[in-house]
């Protein structure tokens, strides 16, 4: 335990120490919301297209899409900064330390998880504000379904960043996967109005299930695609396997 | 008994042979030193003591254990400031300091005291706060020896302890480092390619080259292979050069930088001996220098290199310098 903790610690530590950035993590979302929804819910605000987003304003339908857009960036760029550690030498420092790698390299990916939840935390705070039909009781298990994610996809970019060696080539993955991704994900748009084939690659997304999942919770039964179960399920076991992977990459990590 | 053993170790990088199957032992509570150029394979040695990178053969055992089937035990026991920077810029001194010591299994006031002991032993406590970001390089050094010292390692590990560090600073870390082994009679394994940091800190040293020890011994020892006085002529014009032949001259070296390297009991006599034999065959001399055996004399001897180019510069200072035109 000693090392999960510390190193989770550290992460904490690392973040609280960076808190001008993370002002500059929580811009982006804000725009996709602002100048996105704000600016399309004027054009929504009519019967037929209420029918299509489920009967809500299109701010409640984008926010849940929004949220899990910044938990999924946040985490991924955190469980890549691993990389950082690798080039500023502190991989070393844990790499020659007499404590479990396993232990060590969870408990990264969970800090980094809750770090990542703040942020989204603080973005779902902000929808609040512009939204009319989100549900406040909904803001724990959707931070839950959060989670699942954020662990999922920081030990995804830990995996990453050990077989990297520099930030370059991430920048490429980062521009050619994110937009993609969101707009795959059901997060601005049904699922069911996407063409055919589109459709095919929203179900393999895994964003789509926490879209989902967070809808569920804020806003409600008639605007999700799947059961709960299987949005709760499919993220579960996919920070399971993710986490799993990084895990065992880390254990066999070795010095450049 | 000893605190490092190794046997035949090769190193390989894919097909580069980066050591090229040293063997040698260090004993406990000795200051041993690695002394070798760049590319020597001095780091790649550490880090193969250190657990962190696999040997390609041979053996290497490090405070009792093996480095391959044992590298939990070994980890548990040895200390190490890496060559390169290792510290979380992001975070301060104190904070590199706690997460170090929890992640070696210490706690509570037992690691507050160690910790604040250790940071005053390297002078760093009125900058416990700050940011490692802010430190300069002198004061991350230091750090990172209070850091790799905290868990009380039975074999410390330092690798070039003193790189890019100025005169001053590197004079205060020996400091350090001496004071370390006489009050905790630890084992300090240390690479260098300064001499005289070799010489000032170790008890043996070991001299490195295109990854095989070429030599090993105490500085005493290893400057008595030379054993005379050294002197280097450099000729007006170097078709010239050739070794000169007397008597007094126990033993001559063309060297590749285009000087001549004579070995003589004692220089001051030697020297208008000298002169006059050149004089003798109408070679002109531009330049000469002398000096006791030094252990860059000893490198040279062996490989017929310098060290380092800009040790030379350093060492200038030092030697009696004349400069003869005719
Ligand atoms: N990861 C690596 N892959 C391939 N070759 C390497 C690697 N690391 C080191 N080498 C090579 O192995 C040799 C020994 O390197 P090493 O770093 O051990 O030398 P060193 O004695 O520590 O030198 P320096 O004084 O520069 O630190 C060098 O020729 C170097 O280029
Ligand atoms: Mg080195």
């Amino acid at each position: 335990m000693r090392a999960l903790t510390t190193m989770a610690y550290r992460q904490i530590k690392r973040f609280t120490r960076a808190r001008s950035r993370v002002v500059g993590m929580i811009v982006n979302p804000l725009i996709w919301l602002v100048f996105f929804g704000l600016g399309w819910s004027k054009v929504f605000d009519n019967p037929m297209a209420r029918a299509i987003f489920g009967g809500v304003d299109y701010l409640t339908f984008l926010a849940p899409g929004i949220f899990a857009m910044t938990i999924f960036n946040q985490s991924f760029i955190g469980g890549v900064s691993v990389i950082w550690d690798k080039q500023f030498g502190f991989l070393k420092e844990v790499l020659v330390a007499p404590a479990s790698r396993k232990e060590g390299i969870l408990g990264r990916i969970l800090g980094d998880s809750l770090v990542t939840l703040t942020q989204g935390t603080i973005i779902l705070l902000l929808t609040f504000l512009l939204a009319e039909n989100l549900k406040i009781s909904g803001i724990l298990p959707a931070l839950g379904v959060g989670f699942l994610l954020a662990v999922a996809f920081s030990g995804f970019g830990v995996s990453l960043a050990l077989k990297m060696e520099s930030m370059e080539g991430f920048q490429m993955v980062m521009m050619v996967l994110m937009l993609p991704l969101i707009f795959l994900s059901g997060a601005m748009y049904p699922i069911d109005t996407m063409p055919s084939w589109m459709r095919a690659l929203a179900y393999i997304n895994p964003l789509t299930y926490a879209v989902d999942g967070a809808r569920h919770f804020l806003v409600g039964e008639n605007v999700t695609k799947f059961a709960l179960t299987t949005d709760v399920g499919v993220l579960a076991l996919l920070a399971l396997f993710l986490v799993g992977v990084a895990m065992i990459e880390f254990e066999k990590a070795t010095i450049g | 008994m000893y605190a490092i053993e190794v046997e035949n170790l090769v190193k390989k990088y894919g097909d580069f042979e980066a050591v090229k199957g040293i063997s040698f032992k260090v004993k406990r509570g000795e200051i041993f030193a690695f002394l070798g150029p760049n590319g020597a394979g001095k780091t790649t040695t550490v880090h193969v003591l250190t657990t962190l990178l696999k040997l390609t053969s041979g053996k290497a055992i490090v405070a009792g254990h093996d480095v391959v089937k044992e590298p939990m035990e070994v980890r548990k026991r040895i200390g190490i400031v890496f060559q390169d920077p290792s510290l979380d810029r992001e975070l301060t001194a104190y904070e590199n300091m706690y997460i170090h010591g929890r992640i070696y299994g210490l706690g509570g006031n037992e690691l507050k005291n160690k910790i604040e002991e250790l940071l005053k032993f390297v002078e760093l406590w009125e900058f416990r706060n700050k940011p490692v970001k802010y430190f300069s390089g002198g004061m991350q050094r230091r750090l990172e020896i209070a850091r790799a010292l905290l868990h009380e390692p039975e074999v410390l590990f330092l690798d070039e302890p003193t790189i890019g560090l100025d005169p001053q600073t590197r004079a205060h870390i020996w400091e350090y480092i001496k004071s370390m082994k006489e009050e905790h009679n630890m084992t300090i394994f240390l690479t260098t390619h300064y001499m005289d940091e070799a010489e000032q800190l170790a008890d043996r040293i070991a001299i490195m080259d295109h990854g095989k020890i070429i030599a090993e011994g105490t500085a005493e020892e290893l400057k008595k292979l030379v054993g005379n006085d050294v002197i280097y002529l450099k000729l007006e014009a170097p078709e010239d050069l050739k070794c000169l032949k007397a008597e007094f001259i126990r033993g001559c070296k063309l060297l590749s930088d285009g000087r001549v390297r004579l070995e003589v009991v004692n220089a001051a006599e030697a020297l208008p001996k000298i002169f006059d034999l050149a004089k003798e065959r109408n070679v002109k001399i531009v330049e000469v220098t002398y000096h006791r055996p030094t252990l860059n004399d000893v490198f040279l001897y062996l490989t017929g290199r310098e060290i380092r180019d800009e040790e030379e510069t350093n060492t200038l200072a030092s030697m009696i310098r004349m400069r003869m035109r005719r």
